[in-house]
């Protein structure tokens, strides 16, 4: 189950948080715009997101003792705290995509896929005329499509 | 699938913002209209980077990254690659292409070239002649310097078109900024 996405630019802002509440079948949006709006449960996911993207700058600036390839874009799990797993994604320009679950078994390739598809979408929202780098993604295309993504985490791939 | 442009669309919309740059909003300013063109081939830049660099792994240092816009990037743009990369080790790097597909298409004054022996009315000629086309190399200084600062390279490009339609782009990195994160 996907507790949250969010997307980190190349300063550590972020671009594009989003959170998704556990439900039966449907996934209840919460878009984060200011700290008075923020539930509880919010600004746990901020405080997450904002942890691992330590863990992140650690796993890349030291290669060697994490045993990691250099040039990989997907970084694994980065910590399992408590009940979720957060996995990163680093790009080429320096975009960090963190992805927040609380599922117990998790396949690698899942969050692979998920980090392909993620990143496709990405790509599309960036290369709207009207983004300026830099500033949050509004896009509601962007958020759609990243619903669908979620959506169809860990259901896929047959086998 | 594959989305495909029309080149002469391309070509056709080139001149037009030169045209629009340096005729129509900054008249009698060729600088400020170069500025205004260089930062949209920035932003060209920095959103084609985005794009193109999404199914590789990531870049080790500078060298790899002059050479991911001279195979794959330029490949993209022009279908074609980089002819020739020259570099001094310190931070310069040359980019050369033989036959620059957005000026291919441009005349070259045949009396500048074949003159020998340069009088005051063929220099003027001369000069006019290499602004105008020096006006359209401002957009693909702009897209790579939008690339590469995206990948977290700041540098100045430049444009060198002593040998049309060989077109010689100058990447100067200001400092060795090349990060992981």
């Amino acid at each position: 189950m996907i507790v949250c996405v969010a997307v980190v630019g190349h300063q550590n802002n972020p671009l594009y948080i989003q959170s998704f509440t556990k439900g039966d079948d449907s996934l209840l949006r919460i878009s984060i715009l200011n700290v008075e709006g923020c539930s509880y449960h919010s600004l746990k996911r901020h405080h997450i997101v904002h942890c691992s993207l330590d863990v992140v700058d650690e796993r890349v600036n030291n290669p060697k003792k994490s045993g990691l390839i250099i040039n990989e874009t997907f970084l694994g799990l980065l910590n399992p705290t408590e009940n979720y797993k957060v996995y990163g994604y680093l790009t080429n320009t320096k975009v960090k995509f963190i992805l927040v679950t609380t599922d117990l078994e998790v396949r690698d390739v899942d969050a692979r896929v998920f980090f392909g598809r993620f990143h496709t979408a990405y790509v599309d929202a960036v290369s709207n005329p009207f983004h300026i780098p830099g500033k949050k993604i509004t896009s509601r295309k962007f958020a759609e499509r990243v619903s669908t993504i979620v959506k169809s985490f860990g259901l896929s791939s047959g086998g | 699938m594959v989305r495909e442009v029309s080149e002469s669309c391309v070509e056709s919309l080139l001149s037009e913002i030169v045209l629009s740059y340096c005729s129509g909003f900054y008249a009698n300013k060729p600088e400020l209209a170069a500025r205004r063109i260089e930062a949209i081939g920035f932003q060209v830049g920095h959103q084609l980077s985005e794009r193109y660099t999404m199914d590789r792994p990531r870049f080790t240092d500078n060298l790899e990254a002059i050479k991911f816009i001279c195979k794959d990037f330029w490949s993209e743009l022009f279908k074609k690659q980089i002819d020739n990369l020259k570099t001094n080790h310190r931070g310069t790097f040359v980019l050369q292409d033989n036959r620059f597909r957005w000026l291919a298409h441009m005349s070259i004054d045949p009396l500048v070239q074949a003159s020998g022996n340069i009088q005051d009315p063929s220099a003027m000629a001369e000069n006019k002649s290499a602004q105008a086309t020096g006006m359209h190399l401002y957009f693909p200084c702009g897209i790579i310097r939008g690339t590469l600062s995206n990948l977290g390279i700041e540098c100045a490009v430049s444009a060198d078109i002593s040998n049309l339609p060989a077109c010689e782009l100058i990447t100067l990195i200001t400092y060795n900024s090349f990060s992981y994160i």
